[in-house]
């Protein structure tokens, strides 16, 4: 795209008058489209998590979801959501966690439960692992292996049947993908279980006091 | 040392596992049109590395301090605008105009670059420099680079995105040699008539994207070594 | 207008065979070969480059009477960017699940070497009709192009087209059609059978005559 001199045909400004019309019309074009369409991606890609969030964590009401960013242990700070009931109590969290698979980035939500003891239930976001192999680590069958699953000690992937309470059956074929999930959920929740353990003492009401429920 | 051994694995994603050519398909009309000889596709690649090294610089400041969501430069300018300082601006809408002009304005750069310290060179890439700029190899390194800006959590680096330029750009030189070569002896054999010139070389293409794909996981075995021999 | 010009009908007649973008021009090789992994993804791209197309020929061709010479690669460039934009917005807010599966390449249509290819040849020359009749055309041929590919990787691939399966459940689905490889290798041979079926043609035009 090379530019002959402009300099014998006029000033800049003169040349340019179109490009400038044409940037300052695009623009507001531009403007307008995203403030009628932002609102509703930015809706699209909370929905993509909040959908998740009742399957993820039993009870949750996606609505009533509350998305707030804590600190966690590396001192980074990390994206986190309160599954709430439909009567406001803590149900449970849903953390997002990313992380190195075996062909690219795999992308989590891990549900835990209020006090982050257990895991509820796990999601593939997105996954670009080998088709017809790796990526059944985004189907049901695998990810209901980490329902109900202790936050500690950290979850081990094992070829066969899985004999400890934190053992995970690698998928055939897949023993690392698997373990890449398994890595990637253990690094997030060990990253941020005192966080939330923190968080969720404060947010529980403050013990009725039972001194005076007898009196007349 | 985490950083460290971050880069090697962007470094590595980039060239060899999701070589931009081979595996994202980007870079794919310069590489069917200029590996016939492998001195000029070197070349070529050589310049494509260059111009997506400045273009990613450029983009890479330009996203985090004006377009991104939360970007500082926008949030002062609006702030003392209407004297608001809790507003995020996000001028995201912008972006892809403003990586074609930052483009193109690269593939001048490094076009007037060229020709004033290596004459020889800039004659013999003749009417391909200016053609980079419709390379989509390097609108898709800036589109990287914009979408690990999105999230204010996990922002890229300067570090980090260009590493993946200069990743991706070797990747291409690496693609686009490899053909070359092949293609050279080609040029001697018994092609059928109706694959003579694209349609061999897609199907060549695709055997040594099948080739690459052997370096799946390299990245992360690596990753894991280096973090071991450093510790 | 001097009447050498190709008319309305005749291109839009050029670019669905002829002068097919993808068959016969080779251009726009970045999205034909990404996309075309399945039915939706390659129909939703063909559409989209559609609307980039037409939108552009028609504002090139309305203000064709005032672009200097060496700044219309940049009028060009910034129209294009700015309607890509909005596709991709569009997409995001309608179609969500799919502009993620696009992802990146819906933004490449910028750098579509067809769109610009079409201002320059057609929309900067001629009226606003015929430069509609032309991105027409190409639109069309160019979803024709994304759609034979699309549908070869797809039935080998995953045995579905539009994800509705279309072979017996026996057949494991090819799976390296739907990976890089695969790409590459169905463009490469469905461009031999295109350029021989091309060179039978011209053969028995010749051996006629």
């Amino acid at each position: 795209m090379s530019e002959p001199s402009l300099k014998s045909e006029g000033g800049y400004v003169r040349q340019a008058w179109l490009v400038i019309l044409l940037a300052v019309s695009y623009g507001a074009a531009l403007a307008g489209v995203e403030t009628t369409l932002g609102p509703k991606i930015a809706e699209n890609k909370r929905n993509e998590t909040y959908d998740k969030i009742p399957n993820l964590v039993p009870g949750a009401d996606k609505s009533r979801t509350v998305e707030m960013l804590l600190e966690d242990a590396d001192g980074n700070r990390r994206r986190v959501y309160q599954a709430l009931g439909s009567d406001g109590s803590l149900r449970g969290w849903v953390l997002p966690a990313g992380g190195q698979g075996f062909a690219d980035r795999i992308e989590l939500l891990i549900g835990l439960d209020a006090p982050a003891a257990r895991i509820t239930g796990l999601y593939v976001l997105e996954q670009k692992e080998t088709p017809g192999l790796g990526d059944y680590i985004a189907g049901p069958d695998f990810q209901s292996n980490f329902r109900d699953k202790p936050t500690a000690p950290p979850l081990e992937v094992v070829k066969g049947d899985p004999t400890a309470s934190n053992e995970i059956p690698a998928l055939t074929g897949a023993t690392i993908s698997s373990e890449a999930v398994a890595a990637i959920a253990n690094a997030a929740i060990a990253a941020v279980k005192e966080a939330i353990r923190k968080h969720a003492v404060s947010l529980q009401p403050p013990p009725r006091s039972t001194k005076n429920r007898h009196n007349p | 040392m985490e950083t460290f051994v971050l880069l090697i694995q962007i470094f590595i994603a980039a060239a060899l596992i999701n070589n931009f050519v081979l595996h994202y398909f980007v870079g794919v009309c310069p590489f069917l049109g200029v590996s016939r000889r492998v001195d000029t596709a070197f070349g070529m690649g050589c310049a494509v590395t260059f111009v997506m090294t400045v273009a990613s610089l450029l983009s890479w400041t330009f996203t985090y301090f004006i377009l991104r969501p939360g970007a500082p430069l926008p949030a002062w300018v609006w702030s003392r605008i209407s004297g608001r300082s809790d507003v995020v601006v996000d001028l995201s809408v912008l972006s892809y105009i403003m990586y074609i002009f930052v483009i193109a304005a690269s593939v001048q750069f490094v076009e007037m670059y060229v020709r004033k310290f290596f004459p020889p060179l800039y004659k013999a890439f003749g009417v391909f420099l200016p053609l980079i700029t419709t390379n989509c190899a390097i609108l898709f390194a800036c589109l990287l680079i914009m979408k690990n800006l999105q999230d204010p959590t996990a922002l890229w680096g300067l570090g980090e995105s260009l590493t993946m330029a200069v990743g991706g750009g070797l990747g291409f030189t690496l693609a686009i040699t490899l053909m070359a070569g092949i293609r050279e002896e080609l040029a001697m054999c018994d092609v059928p008539k109706p694959l003579e010139g694209a349609g061999i070389a897609l199907v060549v293409a695709g055997t040594l994207a099948m080739a690459f794909m052997g370096f799946t996981g390299v990245d992360k075995s690596v990753a894991e070594a280096l973090a071991k021999a450093l510790h | 207008m001097s009447d050498s010009d190709p008319t309305a009908l005749e291109r839009f007649l050029n670019g669905i065979l002829p002068e097919n973008p993808i068959y016969r021009q080779l251009l726009g090789m970045c999205p034909t070969l990404a996309v075309t992994g399945a039915m939706k993804p390659a129909v939703t791209m063909a559409a989209a480059t559609a609307f980039v197309l037409v939108s552009a020929n028609l504002i090139v061709s309305l203000i064709r009477g005032l672009l200097k010479p060496h700044l219309r690669i940049l009028v060009f460039t910034l129209t294009i960017a700015t309607f890509v934009t909005i596709a991709d917005k569009a997409l995001a807010a309608y179609l969500y699940q799919m502009s993620k599966q696009l992802g990146p390449y819906v933004p490449l249509i910028i750098v579509n070497c067809i769109i610009i290819s079409r201002c320059e040849i057609c929309a900067s020359k001629q009226s606003v009709g015929v430069a509609l009749a032309d991105a027409l055309g190409m639109s069309l041929g160019f979803a024709l192009g994304l759609a034979s590919i699309a549908t070869v990787r797809e039935i080998l691939g995953s045995g579905t087209w539009f994800g509705l399966p279309v072979l017996p459940s026996g057949w494991h689905g090819w799976g390296i059609m739907v990976l890089p490889p695969g790409a590459f290798l169905t463009l490469g041979l469905l461009l031999g059978a295109a350029e021989w079926l091309g060179q039978r043609r011209a053969a028995r035009a010749t051996g006629k005559a």
